[in-house]
């Protein structure tokens, strides 16, 4: 049999805002999670060029009178870059494309997959909600306790019980969209579609997904805990009445290093796609790939108390093996990569180049991760901006790079209309330089001793010129952002129309027409090896 | 991995797998193998393991850190404080008298079985033998929660009185509300027996259900076995 | 494939000219700018500490080691995209190399031998950092509370519960700080009595968490550190590293190396000024007129205090769960007259206050100096 006709799961679309609130299509919800991602994108972005606009000089401005507000901003710009952005965005990525990629007509669980989304914005809600009900979060996007507790001087008010409530909700979306993304990768596959035949961005959200199942719950419990100590009395992380306070900090980073893994391989699978399409060529060790993947996901839970090691409380030489180790399967990946490109014919378009983007500042932020994996230097390095550098070089060079990729690379699919090149470039010009001007002076910020999480610094410490460079950055990164909006709102009306594969991709959402329809498939190519339609277009034994 | 792809499936996956028998082995793609609702389950029952998880690491960290287990309060300096103090200590003492929680504990294991033995009889395409079983289990299950509350009500001391009691009623009372939880499954399923949406061929929320019920009834025995033994 | 948008030559070489001007421009700033402090800005400054050179050496190893590896794989990238861009006439397909077992075991393998070198060598490093000194000449404990340190002196064979020879509450200046002698080895206990704070010294390249550990002081967190010799007359900035509230930015201190002899010099000269300090009356019995004080939110809800010079009670009531507070007085210098003892609430103490001269004192919180204070008036 050569190909499978599937037959239509849902009746045909219906429009309005009606649609688009109660619609349980996987792929109106990845636009879902997309847009709310990029709205939250937006409003933690803002957030933060009000920490640079501080910044810039010494002496306090903006937060004359009113630091606390300061402490609110970083906490509430770090929760929400991660929990409402990051996170959900790869999320929205892997709803949209997976089950295309896979042949399948939906989730396994589509009612769920809606309930998972809408719990996103209302979380949201309630972790903003501090804002006006007398102060937001404040003791950092890590909570730690007893800063976290209602005692003088900490975090009296409601603005920590609304952080720990959303984030119960947001963790919970995350826990049934994992269960939902595992069944649908387990059960819901197109015949001939094998395990090693599946997409690497579908390899990536199955090992994510394990990765929130088992980690988030844990973070759960956590926020419950520190919710218990704080409104019943409890005792579990104030050690002024019998907890431990080095407690919270294990579970939460039990969960939250994992996690970091979470905002960062399906950004991985993303570019893993973008790169074989347009350097013409196959990925290189798709098998390594494979096993990198779960090998990191598997590390991931060895190493997380390396953001602990001067508590003082944790077995140093283990943790720092296992974080080195980490280095080995990220290598792997990024030189199986850099092969991919090598030898091929690449054309420089913009998904190409936010991949590369990707690769480039990836590189740097991973090594400078591996420097705190010294234990001694993290000594050194420990809560200065060296690790704002380090978290920011792999969550901005990394993640939202690859963010970025995916977005020009899957936006003709999701509307049938191509992004502007033009427009593109302009984007990735701005926003590869201001990335840089931004993050990297923290490297040296760090080295000389500047600590995380003040509002002012010492004019005669050295640090003027380095934060003015940063700041003149991140306001860089923020124009970057106009380009893209207007790309995506010309595209919308007049965008060059896209046909069902401009870009001659290798995956199976590309046999589908663009927009898909609501079942996604009138028929499937017959599934061979990890790219049906290169097959399809060379004929089965091009190369093979 | 294993699977092979020589059948092919028509139709919406989705679907299909529904007719299947839910106790075959676990399959890779949608041709046999266990259905989307029992994997669901699955792994949902495998997130809260690590909840539960994390609950048990926090008793295990705060006990390890305290100079006395269970922890010995101290009064303030007349004499009726230090006898509250005194009675307090005292009430901690859970080793003393398990009984209670053994008796709960045979509860909710013989609800286990009896839980067993309805998916054995709607295997066997048994209706009323399920429904019997079921509703057994239910009310077994309610016994347990009454029994709990009871147990609650005579402890003696509350959620802040040292971290005993914060850990005790944190973990306790999260078990008693996935027994909650596990009830009310139990219920809709009961119900839905009754209306005879079962059948041998079709019954994955009464295994999905029962999956979740030994999964309590396991929370709990670790749960008695670190509160009233260990 | 030529319907590919974007292959365009021209935007494709408008960006590389873009990127490459960027580059130039940022290497000319450098250059511009003095070429050695760039470079030195890329390495933590010279250590003042025994440890911290070690940990500079370890960091100067990591910095090379980084240094090589991303300038051959940036390079590597860098190289392959300028090399293999697509050029009109590439038509066939390039080969569809799917892979190769010998590469990818030489890319798990060169790694692994790289990162198993820095484990060892960052180990070792750690066991000699971390190592310390069954008999140092000098205890210190740092105290650390929201939002200021003091330093406490402890007797050289202190166990960690013993009270302090003498207590610099002044976390900075000439009379305040962490006072060390050069060329010796001091022993550093670290308390906090109500969140974390961490204590850090960029010179010395080191930080250690203060976690509060409630009624066990032996679980404190300790280190040792070692001045070399030659830094007699330095002063450098310390600064709390965790993030503990909104006066987490306040936490300095400063850090004097003295040489030997001062530092036996400044040593005794403490513990006499602290014996000087007119002993509190036997406790318990309460004299005089008694004045009533309250702490609560980390502030006291007076600002003035009125008391008989013939001595008086001060009925002081701490209803910070937790938190400690205590009352000193201070005369017009500065001096420390009344040193009472600190206790965390909620509770109450009765402070017996010796007979004073008449005139203004002032009165704070010993650990929260920056927000709880007040004048007395003795009359
Ligand atoms: C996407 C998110 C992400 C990713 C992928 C990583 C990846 C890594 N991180 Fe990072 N990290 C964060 C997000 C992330 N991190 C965040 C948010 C924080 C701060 C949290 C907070 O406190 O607020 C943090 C903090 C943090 C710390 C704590 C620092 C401190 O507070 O003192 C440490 C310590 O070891 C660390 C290490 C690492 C390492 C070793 C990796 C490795 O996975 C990197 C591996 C990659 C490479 C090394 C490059 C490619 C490899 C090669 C080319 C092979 C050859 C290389 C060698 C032989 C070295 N990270
Ligand atoms: C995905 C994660 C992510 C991302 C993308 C970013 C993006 C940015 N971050 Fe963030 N950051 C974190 C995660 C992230 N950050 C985390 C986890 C922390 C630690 C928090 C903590 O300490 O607890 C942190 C901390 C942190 C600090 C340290 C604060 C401190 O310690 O005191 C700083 C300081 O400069 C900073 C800056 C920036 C800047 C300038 C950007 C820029 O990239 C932002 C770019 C700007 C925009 C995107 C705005 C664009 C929009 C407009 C201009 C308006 C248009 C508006 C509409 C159309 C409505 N971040
Ligand atoms: Cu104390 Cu920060
Ligand atoms: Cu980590």
């Amino acid at each position: 049999m050569a190909t499978t006709t599937l037959t239509p799961a849902a009746s045909a679309y219906r429009s309005g805002l009606y649609e688009w609130l109660t619609t349980t299509d996987h792929k109106k919800i990845g636009i879902l999670y997309i847009v709310n991602s990029f709205l939250f994108f937006f409003l933690a972005g803002l957030m933060a060029l009000g920490i640079r606009t501080e910044l810039a000089q010494p002496g306090l401005q903006l937060f004359q009178g009113n630091e606390l507000l300061y402490n609110q901003l970083f906490t509430m710009h770090g929760s929400v870059m991660i929990f409402l952005f990051i996170i959900p965005m790869l999320a929205g990525f892997g709803n949209y494309v997976v089950p295309l990629q896979i042949g399948a007509p939906d989730m396994a669980f589509p009612r769920i997959n809606a309930l998972s989304f809408w719990m996103l914005p209302l979380g949201g809600i309630l972790l903003l909600l501090g804002f006006v009900t007398g102060g937001a979060a404040q003791a950092g996007w890590t909570s730690y306790s007893p800063l976290a507790q209602d005692r003088p001087l900490s975090s009296t008010g409601p603005g920590q019980d609304l952080w720990i409530m959303g984030l119960v909700l947001i963790g919970t979306a995350s826990i049934l969209g994992s269960v939902n993304f595992l069944a649908t990768i387990f059960k819901m596959r197109a015949p001939g579609m094998t395990m090693f035949r599946m997409p690497i961005l579908t390899w990536t959200v199955l090992v994510t997904s394990v990765l929130v199942l088992m980690a988030t719950p844990v973070f759960t419990s956590a926020l419950i805990m520190l919710f218990i100590d704080r409104n019943y009395g409890g005792h579990f992380f104030d050690p002024s009445t019998g907890g431990n306070a080095i407690l919270w900090q294990n579970v939460f980073w039990f969960y939250s290093h994992p996690a970091v893994y979470v905002m960062v391989l399906p950004a991985m699978g993303m570019i893993s796609e973008i790169l074989p399409v347009f350097s013409r060529k196959p990925l290189f060790g798709y098998k390594a790939f494979v096993f990198a993947t779960a090998g990191i996901g598997a590390l991931g839970f060895s190493v997380w108390a390396h953001h602990m090691f001067t508590t003082g409380s944790v077995y140093l030489p283990f943790f720092s093996l296992m974080t080195f180790f980490i280095a080995v399967p990220t290598g792997v990946k990024m030189f199986n990569w850099i092969f991919t490109l090598f030898r091929g014919q690449l054309t420089f378009s913009t998904p190409l180049l936010f991949a590369l983007g990707f690769l480039s500042m990836f590189l740097i932020g991973g090594i400078n991760g591996a420097f705190s994996a010294a234990v001694p230097v993290d000594f050194a390095l420990h809560d200065t901006y060296w690790v704002v550098s380090h978290l920011h070089y792999v969550l901005f060079g990394g993640s939202v790079f690859g963010v970025m990729a995916g977005l020009y690379y899957w936006f003709p699919k999701m509307t049938g209309r191509m992004l502007g090149e033009g427009l593109g470039k302009v984007q990735f010009v701005l926003m590869f330089i201001g990335f840089n001007l931004t993050f990297f002076p923290m490297h040296q910020l760090g080295l000389s001793g500047m600590p995380r999480r003040i509002a002012d610094y010492a004019s005669d410490a050295g640090w003027n010129d380095l934060n003015l460079a940063a700041t003149i950055g991140g306001f860089t990164i923020a124009a970057s952002t106009i380009p893209l909006l207007w790309n995506v709102f010309i595209s919308l009306r007049a965008g060059k129309i896209a046909g069902d594969d401009p870009w001659e991709a290798n995956t199976l959402e590309w046999a589908t027409t663009s927009p898909p329809p609501p079942y996604n498939f009138d028929r499937l190519p017959e599934i061979r090896s990890e790219r049906p339609l290169f097959d399809l277009r060379h004929g089965r034994s091009a190369n093979h | 991995m294993t699977s092979t792809s020589t059948v092919m499936t028509t139709g919406d996956p989705g679907h299909s797998v529904a007719e299947h028998n839910p106790t075959a082995g676990l399959a890779h793609d949608s041709r046999g193998g266990i259905s989307n609702p029992i994997l669901g389950m699955i792994l949902f029952i495998c997130s809260e393991i690590m909840f539960f998880s994390g609950l048990f690491a926090a008793y295990f960290s705060v006990r390890a850190s305290a100079v006395q287990w269970p922890p010995i309060v101290k009064g303030g300096t007349d004499q009726a404080s230090i006898d509250a103090a005194a009675a307090l200590t005292e009430h901690f003492n859970l080793h003393a008298e398990p009984w209670f929680g053994a008796i709960l504990t045979v509860i909710l294991v013989i609800s286990s079985v009896t839980c067993q033995l309805g998916i054995w009889a709607i295997r066997r395409d048994d209706r009323t033998g399920f429904i019997r079983a079921f509703g057994v289990t239910l009310v077994l299950g309610i016994v347990f929660l009454i029994g709990q509350a009871y147990d609650y009500s005579t402890l003696g001391f509350g959620i802040s009185d040292t971290p005993f009691g914060t850990t005790f009623y944190t973990l306790t009372g999260f078990h008693g509300a996935h027994v909650f939880g596990g009830a009310i499954m139990l219920s809709v399923v009961l119900y839905r027996g009754l209306a005879g949406q079962f059948s041998s061929k079709h019954h994955d929320a009464v295994e999905a259900t029962s999956l979740y019920w030994h999964f309590v009834d396991v929370v709990w025995i670790a749960l008695f076995s670190t509160l009233y033994i260990l | 494939m030529s319907s590919t948008p974007g292959s365009r030559p021209s935007t494709t070489a408008i960006v590389g000219w873009l990127v490459a001007a960027a580059v130039l421009l940022g290497v000319a700033v450098l250059v511009a700018l003095n070429a050695s402090s760039v470079w030195n800005s890329f390495f933590p400054p010279q250590a003042k500490s025994v440890e911290g050179q070690e940990i500079r050496n370890l960091y100067d190893i990591v910095f090379a080691i980084a240094v090589v590896i991303f300038v051959l794989v940036e390079g590597l990238i860098i190289w392959t995209v300028v090399r293999y861009r697509r050029k009109p006439g590439d038509d066939e397909l390039p080969p569809q190399t799917h892979g190769n077992n010998i590469a990818e075991i030489t890319w798990v393998l060169l790694p692994t031998l790289i990162v198993l070198y820095l484990f060892v060598i960052s180990w070792q490093t750690l066991n000699s950092v971390e190592a310390v000194d069954a008999n140092p000449n000098l205890k210190v404990r740092a105290v650390a509370g929201q939002f200021q340190w003091s330093f406490e002196y402890l007797p050289a064979d202190a166990k960690a519960d013993t009270t302090a020879a003498f207590t610099i509450t002044n976390p900075g200046g000439p009379e305040g700080g962490l006072f060390l002698p050069a060329g010796e080895t001091t022993h550093i206990y670290l308390h906090s009595p109500d969140v974390i704070h961490a204590f850090y010294v960029p010179q010395f390249l080191f930080k250690r968490d203060v976690v509060p550990t409630g009624d066990f002081r032996e679980r404190e967190n300790q280190f040792d550190v070692e001045i070399p010799a030659t830094d007699a007359g330095q002063t450098y900035r310390g600064q709390c590293a965790e993030l503990c509230g909104v006066g987490h930015r306040i936490m300095t201190f400063e850090v004097h190396i003295l040489a030997p002899a001062d530092f036996t010099a400044w040593y005794d000269q403490q513990v006499a000024a602290k014996n000087a300090t007119p002993a509190p009356a036997p406790s318990g019995t309460a004299a005089g007129p008694s004045v009533p004080l309250t702490a609560e939110g980390v502030k006291f809800d007076q600002s003035t205090l009125t008391g008989p010079a013939t001595g008086f009670t001060i009925h002081f009531d701490n209803k910070d769960n937790g938190i400690p507070h205590d009352v000193d007085i201070l005369d017009g210098t500065g001096k420390k007259v009344v040193d009472d003892k600190d206790f965390p609430g909620p509770g109450a103490k009765d402070y017996v206050i010796p007979p004073l001269p008449a005139g203004t004192y002032k009165y704070e919180c010993s650990i929260h100096p920056g927000q709880m204070f007040g004048t007395l008036t003795v009359q």
